[in-house]
This record gives structure tokens, sequence and C-alpha cells, in this order.
């Protein structure tokens, strides 16, 4: 890494409009495009803060601060356009998270790298609707959310209520939602609503360790710890009233369930297991980064091939998992309602991931190419008439679903022809954290975190109460200056805020 | 409509967005423009009667004879009679320097329907018993049209398409017994979708079309769905056990 004093980096940087900067050649070495991120006034500060701690002399250990991930991603052998920030990155292994980079599937030497989709493979957001409004769950929202708390297990260690064995494993890592379909815990409608429609189909089981499989058996069909959350929340606001009735949403106060989960410790496996191959590989092909954990593969090499196979098996998992507690959340409603699902309509809006690398065709310098996307931390936001989102969202854009922290609001934005162009059809994915796991538990006193929430009004369950502040609201940056950040600069577009009123965690 | 008023833009016709065809004499008036600065057929002493506009039977009887001059096929309305024309005056344009046009050819444009299909299927209906080509068989098709307010086209196959259409979407038994559509409408020019906002011949024509392709992709996917449902029947049985669930920590 490159040490200069905090001045000289700045001359690298620069405000290209209010809420864009640019980072030139240079800022790290052999950068091969340039790199950019979205910010607002008070982001910026968040970020160039960051930068300024790491230049004062003697300040070792910890990731690298977010712009120096973003320039570093941009000297990836094969990258093209530009390596992009998002409004909550902030830093994480090798990407930053909220970094998305594009890669030319026809250039031999364009890499993919496990660091640039995160641990958590296909972590992801769903959103259900409900035909219930805030009067109808009031009253109830202390057991509805007992209720969800007995039906989706949370917490590390925490085993799912949906027999399955070991062949049930290999078909769903391989069928991804149509396992969930067959099986009937969905409905074909969700299918329909789902990104990649809910199955990636150069899954690969045989390419997965025996490990992950051992491990990630029990963990289906529960909601997992950390970041993970499925919340009842009220809508609060409508910005696009149009979209909105496109996604059944007609006014304030409409009940919808947030389920925000992914591969559990699956993914995670399948990430740590490709690490080790590809440093083997990069020796091999003498592939050269500026950072150690930018461990990466050609993509037409066996390790870069088996990586795809593998972690398209991690999504299905992923996706296998939020469909088994749309189920859950579905009985635990009917029971509370004495009613059918059915009646409740609690149809799918739609269901975004948020760490994946995916195979896209995008308009480079006015020519249509093959890409390999990896998106960490940020969402995929097609427009409007995009073939590959839901013929019912043709006219809105796709729905994209920005989760907030804990006790705070959540967005629905949809998809712009602005930021197809601008950010290969990518946007922010929450609130983005603002203080480390670490600093938030001295910072912070847990008591003090529930009480915030019960003033709030906000019926909590959690499984490990003692870890809640590293989740509390003050460990992140604030997620409608994000939300507020994308909108401003066209890369997506406000539809709808919604507030919580019971959190379910780990 | 769009397709004449792009044709007198191409021409360079000065007011060719104010054009209306329906009244005679903004019709008469095209006419004779497209004679004196494009066909020029006749010497400028000959048009005289063209040029008498505002007397009805004396253009008229100048206007039949210039078709015929014109060597223009029978058609029955002024619009077609005028898009004839503007498509031989295009062609004279054209004509005037082909080499202009060289790098525009067929290859980028796809293979139009000229009705061949239409004759198809009507020939497996009537297992080849027919003749589509007979006046009788023509008479019946534009007796639908009008009764159908489907507009009038020159090839009376397009035309059957497009009644066809207009049978299986509105009066076909599953579509009488479907669900009317509720909700408040949603004007289909304004949307998040950008199309082509400084053109308006292109906006208009390209959202219809995107609405009718996402009618049938929504067909499809409806298909699709009703298909797994059927196969959910045979396959699915959800399961639970709540022995198996442990809270972590």
């Amino acid at each position: 890494m490159v040490v200069r004093p905090y001045n000289d980096e700045l001359k690298y940087l620069e405000k290209v409009s209010d809420h864009c900067w640019r980072i030139k050649k240079g800022f790290q070495p052999n950068m091969n495009v340039e790199g950019c991120f979205y910010v607002n006034s008070r982001l910026e500060r968040l970020m160039l803060e960051e930068l300024k701690n790491s230049c004062r002399p003697g300040a070792v250990g910890g990731f690298l601060p977010g712009v120096k991930q973003i320039a570093n991603v941009a000297a990836l052998p094969g990258i093209v356009g530009r390596s992009i920030g998002l409004p909550d990155i902030h830093s994480g292994y090798g990407f930053a998270i909220g970094n998305m980079a594009a890669f030319d599937m026809n250039d031999p030497l364009s890499v993919v790298s496990p660091g640039g989709v995160g641990f958590d493979i296909n972590c992801g957001v769903r959103l259900l609707r409900t035909n219930l409004y805030e009067k109808d769950v009031q009253p109830v929202k202390e057991q509805l959310a007992q209720s969800l708390f007995d039906h989706i297990p949370v917490g590390v260690g925490s085993k799912g209520i949906i027999p399955m064995n070991a062949r049930d494993l290999e078909e769903a890592l391989e069928m991804g939602m149509d396992w969930s379909l067959r099986e009937g815990y969905v409905w074909a409608e969700d299918k329909e609503h789902c990104e990649e429609y809910g199955r990636m189909l150069n899954a690969d089981p045989a390419k997965v360790s025996m490990r992950a499989k051992k491990g990630g058996l029990p963990q289906l069909g529960t909601l997992g710890a950390g970041n993970h959350y499925a919340e009842i929340q009220v809508v609060d606001e409508i910005y696009d009233k149009w979209s909105a009735s496109k996604m059944g949403i007609e006014e304030k106060g409409q009940v919808v369930v947030m389920i925000h989960s992914g591969s559990r410790g699956f993914g995670h496996q399948v990430a740590t297991d490709a690490l080790v191959q590809m440093e083997k590989a990069m020796k091999r092909d003498k592939i050269e980064t500026n950072d150690r954990q930018l461990a990466c593969a050609r993509i037409n090499s066996v390790e870069g091939q088996d990586y795809l196979k593998a972690m398209a098996a991690a999504a299905n998992f992923a996706w296998v998992n939020r469909s088994s507690m749309t189920f859950l959340t579905r009985q635990a409603f009917a029971k509370m309602f004495n009613t059918t699902p059915d009646d409740l309509d609690m149809h799918v809006i739609y269901d975004v991931s948020h760490n994946i690398a995916k195979v896209e065709n995008h308009m480079v310098d006015g020519k249509e190419r093959k890409l390999l996307v990896h998106r960490k931390g940020s969402t995929r936001a097609f427009p409007p008439h995009h073939p590959l989102i839901p013929v019912d969202y043709q006219l809105t854009g796709q729905p994209v679903l920005v989760g907030g922290t804990m006790g705070t609001c959540s967005y629905v934005l949809t998809g712009t022809e602005q930021g197809m162009q601008e950010t290969f059809g990518s946007t922010c994915h929450g609130a983005g954290r603002a203080l480390s796991r670490a600093k938030s538990r001295r910072n912070l006193d847990y008591k003090d975190v529930l009480d915030k929430l019960d003033q709030l009004g906000i019926a909590i369950r959690v499984a490990s109460p003692k870890l809640v502040m590293e989740e509390a609201p003050e460990s992140y940056k604030d997620v409608t200056d994000v939300v507020d950040t994308c909108h401003a600069a066209g890369i997506s577009k406000k539809c709808i805020k919604m507030r919580p009123i019971a959190v379910i965690k780990g | 409509m769009l397709s004449l008023k792009m044709k007198l833009e191409v021409l360079g016709h000065p007011g060719f967005t104010e054009v209306v065809i329906s009244d005679r004499k903004e019709f008469a008036n095209t006419v004779l423009w497209l004679e004196d600065q494009k066909i020029r057929l006749y010497s400028i002493e000959d048009r005289c009667k063209l040029r008498n506009v505002d007397n009805p039977e004396v253009w008229k009887e100048g206007y039949l004879k210039y078709c015929a001059d014109l060597n223009m096929p029978p058609l029955e309305t002024r619009q077609e009679q005028l898009s004839w024309i503007l498509s031989y005056a295009v062609r004279l344009d054209f004509l005037d320097d082909p080499d202009q046009f060289a790098s525009i050819n067929s290859k980028q444009v796809p293979p139009q329907s000229n009705g061949k299909q239409t004759q198809q299927k009507v020939q497996a209906i009537f297992e080849g018993n027919i003749n589509t080509q007979e006046k009788a068989f023509v008479d019946a098709v534009r007796l639908l049209a009008s009764k159908l307010n489907v507009p009038h086209h020159p090839n009376h196959l397009l035309q059957l398409e497009a009644i066809a259409r207009v049978v299986h979407e509105r009066l076909s038994p599953a579509a009488k017994d479907r669900k009317p559509v509720l909700g408040k409408p949603f004007p289909f020019d304004k949307g998040n979708d950008v199309v082509s906002s400084n053109d308006p011949a292109l906006d208009l024509p390209m959202r219809i079309l995107r609405l009718l392709q996402i009618q049938s992709l929504r067909e499809l996917q409806t298909h699709i769905n009703e298909t797994i449902v059927a196969v959910q029947n045979i396959t699915a049985n959800p399961k639970t056990d709540t022995k198996l669930g442990k809270v972590g920590f």
C-alpha cells in the first residue's frame, strides 16, 4: 500500500457532482480503470475521515479504508467501466461492502474473486405483503412476534424445523427455489417475484465440500445471527404511488414482513474453501493484486469455474432458506389471525440478493458485452423493460429492497435507466456499518439498546441479547442518508418507506 | 396516420404535424404540394385542375384523372390513396440518388408479414377449400372489419389477422368470462420508463408495442404458474417438526 500524507491522497480524489466522487488512477498502484463512489455531505465526511485516520503515522491493523479498497479492486485484471462504491460502503474482506465491479467474460485474464461476493453468499432481503393494517396488528404484535420467534429459529447454532436429509440438501442445492416449490413450501408466484427466479442454473453440489454440506443441513430454515432479522413493518410513506400499487401496496399503515437472511454457515464454508484454492491458482497463473485479501482466479480456470458453481449452490441454499422462512411466516400469521395465508394476500413482493456474482449483459462504450458482475453489499437495480425483471414490474423497474438497521426504517426503491448506465444497474443494500462490531460492544450497553426499542413501541425477540448493541442503529450509517443519496444521484428511485413494529433477531 | 406523417416529414413537407387528412381541402393541398414539389408528372399548366382546391367538382375531376395518370391501383379510402402517392413520391426521391441510401438495406430490417401466414391458417381451417382472394371472401372480411371497427388495411389478410386478435381478446368465451380489471387505470404515457421523450412519433408506438409485449408475457407467466401449481398438486408435501427446532445463542 502506498503511504502518503492525507493531503496528497486528496489530490487523487475529485468531486464530480453533488453526489459522486471520482478516484483517479494512481491512488493505488496498477489501477486498470478509475473508481468512483456515491455519497452525500454527511456520508462524505465519514468516508474521508476513515481515509484520514488511516493516513496517520503508525495506523496499522484492521481493514483498509473503503476508498482504498475501491481502488484496489480497480487494479484487478479484466475489470471494465469503473470500480463503484455505493453510499453504504464500509470496509470488508478484500472488497469493501457496498462495492460493485464488473469483469469482461471475453477477456481470458479476467478474474472472479470470492471477496467480491462476500462470505454470506446470496445474503438478501425478501418482502412479503399482507392485506392487514397497523390497527389489526398492534393489539397482537407481542404474540405475533413470539409466534414468529417460535417458528423461525434464530441465533448462532440454531436449527430449523423443516425435516431434511442429506439427499434433500443435494437436491435443494441444485434446484434452489424449485425445490421449495416441488415440496410445496412456497407458491408459484413467489418464484416469479424472485431475482433469478430463485435458482442459479449453473449450481453444482459436487463442487461443494462435505464440511459445508454437513454444517449447512440443520441450518436450513433458520434466520442466523449478526445483522439478519425478520421484521413486521408498517408502510410509513409512499413516494411513488403508482409503482407501489403495482407491488400491491395501496396505503400507509399496510403491514408487510421483511426477511433478511443468507446462506448461513454453508456459504461461509464455500467462500473459505474457495479462498484456499485461489491462493494456489494465483501463484500458478502469476496473478498480482494490491491486497492479499483480494484472492481471485481467472474466470475460465478450474478454480474460477469451481467457485462459480459452488457459489451458485450456496445461492440456491439461501433462496431455499428464505423460502422456508416465508412458509413459516405465513403459518405464523395464518394461525394468529385464524385464516389462510391466501386470504391474508401474503404474496412475495420481491426477493433481492445483495452478495452475489452474476453473468449479465451490459452496454460498455456503446457495445453490448458479457460481464461477470460482482455485487457485494450492493443490490441489483434494473430499469423498466429489462428482460430479467418480472413481467409485473416491467413498467416500474425492479423493486430494490433496502433493509435498515434494527429499529430504523427500511425502503423499497425501483431501478432506473440512469443506474443501468452508471453503475451496471446496481444500488445500495442497507445502512452500512459506521462502527466496527467490537467498537459497538465497547461503546454501547445492550440494556439501553433494548429499552430504546421498547420506547419506540417495537416488540423484540432476540436470541442473544448481549450482542444486540452490535446491531444498534448507532453502529450504522443512517439508512435515510444512504437511500436519499441513491435517489438524488438517480441510480434508483424512492418508492416506499416502512418502519418496524416487531423484530426477530439472532 | 403516423406512417403518413413520417413520410411527409422525410419529404420535407413544411406542416407535416398538422395535416388533417379527413379535411378535403387539406388533403387536396397536400396532393398538390406533392405534385408541385416532388412528383412533377404534369407540366405546370396541366396542374390547374388540381390547383382549383376551392371548387370541389373541378378538383375531383382533376384528382381522379391524376390518380389514373399515376397508374394508382384502385384504393378505397383517401388515407390509402395518399399513402400510395406518398410512397410513390418517396420512391422518386430515392431514385434521384440511390447510392446515398446504399448502406440502409433490407438486411437490417426483419421480414414483414404479408398475410401469407394468415392465408395458411385460413386454408388449414377450411382444408384448402377456400380461395382467400375471392371477392366474396374479401367482402366478408371488410364487412366484419367495419362491424368490429377494425381500421382499414389494403391487404385484407392482414386485416383478418387484426380481426382475429380483437375476437380473441374481446369476444371469445374465455375473454367474456374474464374478471373485469379493477383499480384505477394509469395513463400509459406516464411512468418510470423513458422511451424517447423528444420524438413523439416514436414514443407513442413504442409504448403501445411494449404494453402488448408485456400483455403476452403476462399470459405466458400465468401459464407457467398454472403448470407449476398442477405439478405441485402431485408432489407437494410440506412438513414441519417443531422437535427439530433449536434457538441458538
